[in-house]
């Protein structure tokens, strides 16, 4: 066509470098996210395992290493009582959690409910939301001097239930965690081949023997994960344990590392670590069961997952009794605990028998916006959840991009060691990050900082975000990297101006979830604060140790709304759906 | 521009060989393809010579410029090579129109807007896609797309052009046309090019020489008229213009050597010095010089055998027959224009379609091709 000399066009300059570089910009992008990740992933680990063997707190001088600190755990008297209450509580939460669950999801997924998607909604939102918030909400409705409580007792004498016991725990955090087991339930019968119901009614099973014999059976695979899940969430949960546990004298390990952690004057290092390692050694143990059961899930993996969608049961006549049970669930137990919440945060006194509108008073909201520290509390979480969001969703693209996009050597190792965090309990890391700033002193600035936070949420929060890019990266062929390669890109632009560019509405739910998760979390933040860099979680737990059941309920209002805010705006602005 | 070296490569993946020293020179503006079943290595090749593939051993080289070198392990990144990769799935950048992916290479190097956008418009129209500039690639027909994809390597005169089975995404018709046209284009622009391919026609149509690639080795490198007259081996007698084979023992040699067959029949073959007489040989016959024969008269002036078959089967191929027709327990293929009635014929096989290889070179993977 056109080519003369003149017209010849400048070599890039990396051609003129004669010797094969094995430092380039590329690979040194690539090692650093690689050191970063494994620092990121070891730095709270390491420290607990440290501190457990040492004789004394890990700032002492002369420290001997010692079997001491689990020795004395495992023969402490209240050790197997509080291991036999957490077990029982996490089993109890999970088949409660597992049995709604289902049931939603069938109800939902494969019938004829009225209003189904309203209720979807309805169902789904605890999820979005602490699980410290959930429990106060619980305490206010349904606690000892709770609002439908005392109603009760008035008409009938006496309530029938107390949520101080390992059971009245057991339902409020198997509700609260009853979302999660829907959701998986929910994915499983949207990709189930609806043919495989049509064919066990053709040959002549009634509705409900297709249910059982075949919907249900092929729903086993993700009841099961998410029981696995909803176990591991129940053992390593803090919140609910520590609101209608710690006054029954009930304990449990999340609640014996809090008391013994921080609110005691003199906290046993020792004990806590060797707890945390014992809670970590549990969790860890689950979450290997979890990849196992993955792995074998072939055998339920239903052949043409293709988007038809699946022809709904007729209820028939139990549509209505259906319908009925929903309601009541949706009424009970998600809008009447928000509600009052929201009413008690709106008055200075909440009771059955005292008209509500006669109380009326803006103080507990004036009380928070009027105390630098609790508007600090709220400006922190919202910093945190926006900017440490941001950083983690680029921080977690950046693992997935050098893991599954770059010839870095172990590059495949990398996705193992981002999975890591998933077996670490949020309290327990806490704790390690604690210890790490404690261990290196030019980092002891970090400690009155809301940057510590973002980093221990980025380490906790690397495999949720993992999940929500992988699979997107996976869908883009790697003919895409290849063709920018060898058009002149190194890899760094060609992840710049290719790669990310097409995963952008993965990194755009990504962000959604890093900042549900990091606005709702307190379990990491309760060992890392410090005056300074309070969250909404650790100044609500600061109210709640108070006993000033106002102000929890307003600032508990106050995380609703922005959550409220937050997941309606991305919808609006981005399309991104946070979940299904 | 300038040629390209490809000296001694081998890649292993494991315990497989998917290469295995493969040698082979393109000459400054030749078009050389690489051509073989899927599996023969060709790919790899390819990737090997873009650097999206770390070859275990050899070198490979343009002008002065050293790619890879096992010897001092250089390898120079597929960035840093120039090279222009055309990928079977054209490999378009969706989020980008078509003018932004063609524009993407120049961005990299540089050049200001202007002179980029003169260089865009250059090259869509050599493509004929200007009127189509600033449509997304997923608004494009494979055609399309594929016009696409060679613009945005033309665009930035890569030292050496790939095309890693370019026609292979679209249907038959319009294969045809777009490999006329890469056959003027070819004729246009003079590229050192390479052309992976695992079909023939192809090959033959658009190659000044064809490296034929068999289990990671090469078969035969030569001319298109080269590899089909003197196939180098029964692999290429077979895999380029399907081939019939017989076994046998070479009974004479010389301007016309004499091969006896199973049965006891004896057929006449083209001249071989090299094979000693009496070594066991394999013939190859090429269908498309067979014909059907009056028995034992009307046989042509020329030097060959007639020899006696049954007609197995009759199929229409639209406008031909094709009949397989068995003959000492081998299936001769002839089309012809006119259906076989009889179930016995008579089948002239000129000696200068039989070409006689002996046995212990290399096998065809089946007697038989489709």
């Amino acid at each position: 066509m056109m080519r003369t000399e003149a017209d010849a066009l400048p070599t890039l300059a990396r051609e003129s470098t004669g010797v094969s570089r094995y430092i380039t910009r590329s690979t040194a992008i690539q090692s650093a996210v690689v050191a970063a990740t494994v620092i990121l992933v070891f730095a709270p680990i390491l420290p607990i395992f440290y501190q457990a063997l040492i004789d004394r707190p890990l700032y002492d001088d002369g420290q001997q290493f010692t079997l001491a600190n689990l020795t004395d755990l495992l023969q402490s008297p209240n050790f197997w009582s509080v291991a036999q209450n957490t077990l029982v509580f996490a089993a109890a939460t999970t088949i409660i959690a597992q049995v709604l669950g289902t049931t939603f999801a069938i109800l939902i997924g494969r019938t004829d409910l009225p209003f189904k998607s309203f209720f979807a909604e309805l169902l789904i939102w605890p999820l979005y939301i602490s699980s410290l918030v959930l429990g106060f909400g619980w305490f206010m409705v349904y606690g000892p001097s709770g609002f439908v409580t005392l109603w009760v007792q008035s008409q009938f004498g006496e309530a029938p239930w107390t949520l101080y016991s390992i059971t009245g725990m057991s339902i409020v955090a198997g509700i609260s965690q009853m979302p999660l087991a829907m959701l998986y339930g929910l994915g499983s019968t949207a990709l189930s081949n609806p043919q495989l119901e049509d064919a066990a009614r053709s040959c002549g099973a009634g509705p409900w023997r297709t249910l059982r014999s075949v919907t249900l059976p092929l729903l086993m695979p993700s009841i099961l994960y998410s029981s696995l899940l909803n176990f591991t969430i129940a053992l390593e949960m803090l919140s609910i344990p520590l609101i209608f546990g710690e006054p029954a004298r009930i304990g449990f390990f999340t609640t014996l590392l809090y008391t013994q952690g921080i609110s005691t004057p003199k906290p046993n290092y020792g004990l806590v670590a060797a707890g945390a390692l014992i809670l970590l050694a549990i969790v860890m143990l689950l979450v290997f069961l979890q990849n196992r059961l993955l792995r074998n899930s072939q055998r339920y993996v239903t052949v043409g997952g293709k988007a038809s969608r699946p022809k709904t049961l007729a209820l028939g006549r139990w549509r209505l009794w259906a319908l009925a049970f929903v309601s009541v669930y949706v009424v009970l137990f998600v809008i009447l605990p928000t509600a009052v919440l929201f009413l008690r945060a709106g008055v200075s006194f909440l009771s059955p028998f005292v008209p509500f509108w006669t109380l009326f008073t803006l103080s507990h909201f004036h009380d928070i916006i009027s105390f630098p520290a609790y508007v600090r509390s709220i400006v922190n979480t919202i910093i945190i959840s926006v900017v440490g969001g941001f950083g983690a969703t680029f921080f977690v693209a950046m693992i997935a991009l050098v893991a599954r996009r770059s010839k870095f050597p172990a590059a495949d190792k990398l996705e193992y060691v981002a999975m890591i965090p998933r077996s670490i309990p949020g309290l327990v890391v806490g704790i390690g990050f604690f210890y790490a700033l404690v261990l290196l002193p030019p980092l002891g600035w970090l400690r009155n900082t809301i940057f510590v936070l973002m980093v221990a949420y980025t380490m906790r929060y690397i495999p949720t975000g993992y999940g929500a890019i992988s699979p997107a990266l996976v869908q883009i062929s790697t003919d895409m990297d290849r063709s920018a390669r060898t058009t002149g890109a190194d890899w760094w632009t060609t992840v710049r101006l290719v790669i990310l560019p097409l995963i952008r509405p993965a990194l755009f739910s990504s962000f959604a979830l890093m900042f549900i998760h990091f606005f709702k979390e307190y379990s990491a933040a309760v060992f890392l604060f410090a005056p300074g860099s309070e969250v909404i979680g650790t100044t609500l737990l600061q109210f709640w140790v108070a006993g000033d059941m106002g102000r929890v309920a307003a600032l508990s209002t106050i995380q609703i709304a922005v959550t409220v805010a937050f997941i309606y705006g991305i919808r609006k602005l981005l399309g991104v759906k946070i979940y299904g | 521009m300038a040629e390209l070296v490809v000296s001694r490569l081998t890649k292993e993946f494991g315990a497989v060989r998917a290469i295995d020293g493969v040698s082979f020179t393109v000459a400054d503006g030749e078009f050389v393809s690489l051509l073989g079943p899927s599996g023969c290595g060709k790919s790899t090749t390819l990737a090997a010579i873009a650097g999206l593939d770390m070859p275990t051993a050899g070198l490979i080289r343009a002008g002065q410029n050293i790619f890879f070198d096992g010897e001092s392990s250089r390898f120079v990144e597929p960035e840093a090579r120039n090279c222009g990769l055309v990928f079977q799935s054209y490999a378009l950048w969706p989020h980008m129109t078509v003018a932004q992916n063609v524009d993407f290479p120049l961005k990299l190097r540089k050049l200001e807007r202007k002179e980029r956008k003169r260089r865009v418009d250059e090259v869509l129209a050599l493509v004929e896609m200007t009127h189509l500039a600033d449509r997304y690639p997923h608004q494009l027909s494979g055609g399309q797309q594929q016009r696409v994809a060679l613009a945005r390597t033309l665009v930035y005169r890569p030292a050496v052009l790939l095309l890693d089975e370019p026609l292979s995404n679209l249907d038959a018709k319009l294969r045809d046309r777009a490999r006329s046209w890469l056959l003027q284009l070819k004729e246009q622009l003079r590229l050192t090019t390479i052309y992976v391919t695992h079909d023939q026609v192809e090959a033959m149509s658009l190659s000044d020489r064809i490296v034929l690639m068999d289990g990671g080795r090469v078969m035969q490198i030569g001319t298109p008229k080269e590899i089909y007259e003197a196939p180098a081996n029964p692999f290429v007698a077979d895999f380029i213009g399907t081939s019939s084979f017989f076994d046998g023992e070479l009974t004479s040699a010389g301007a016309t050597g004499r091969v006896r067959i199973a049965g006891d029949s004896e057929i006449a073959v083209a001249g071989t010095t090299r094979i000693p007489v009496g070594a066991p040989v394999t013939v190859a016959i090429r269908p498309d010089r067979l014909s059907i024969i009056a028995s034992g008269a009307g046989a042509p002036d020329e030097a060959g055998t007639a020899l006696h078959g049954r007609v197995v089967s009759r199929s229409y191929l639209g406008g031909r027959y094709q009949h397989e027709i068995s003959i000492a327990q081998t299936l001769l293929r002839i089309d012809g224009p006119y259906v076989l009635e009889q179930s016995e014929v008579h089948v002239w096989v000129p000696a200068s379609s039989c070409l006689v290889f002996e046995r212990g070179a290399s096998r065809p993977r089946s007697a038989v091709r489709h």
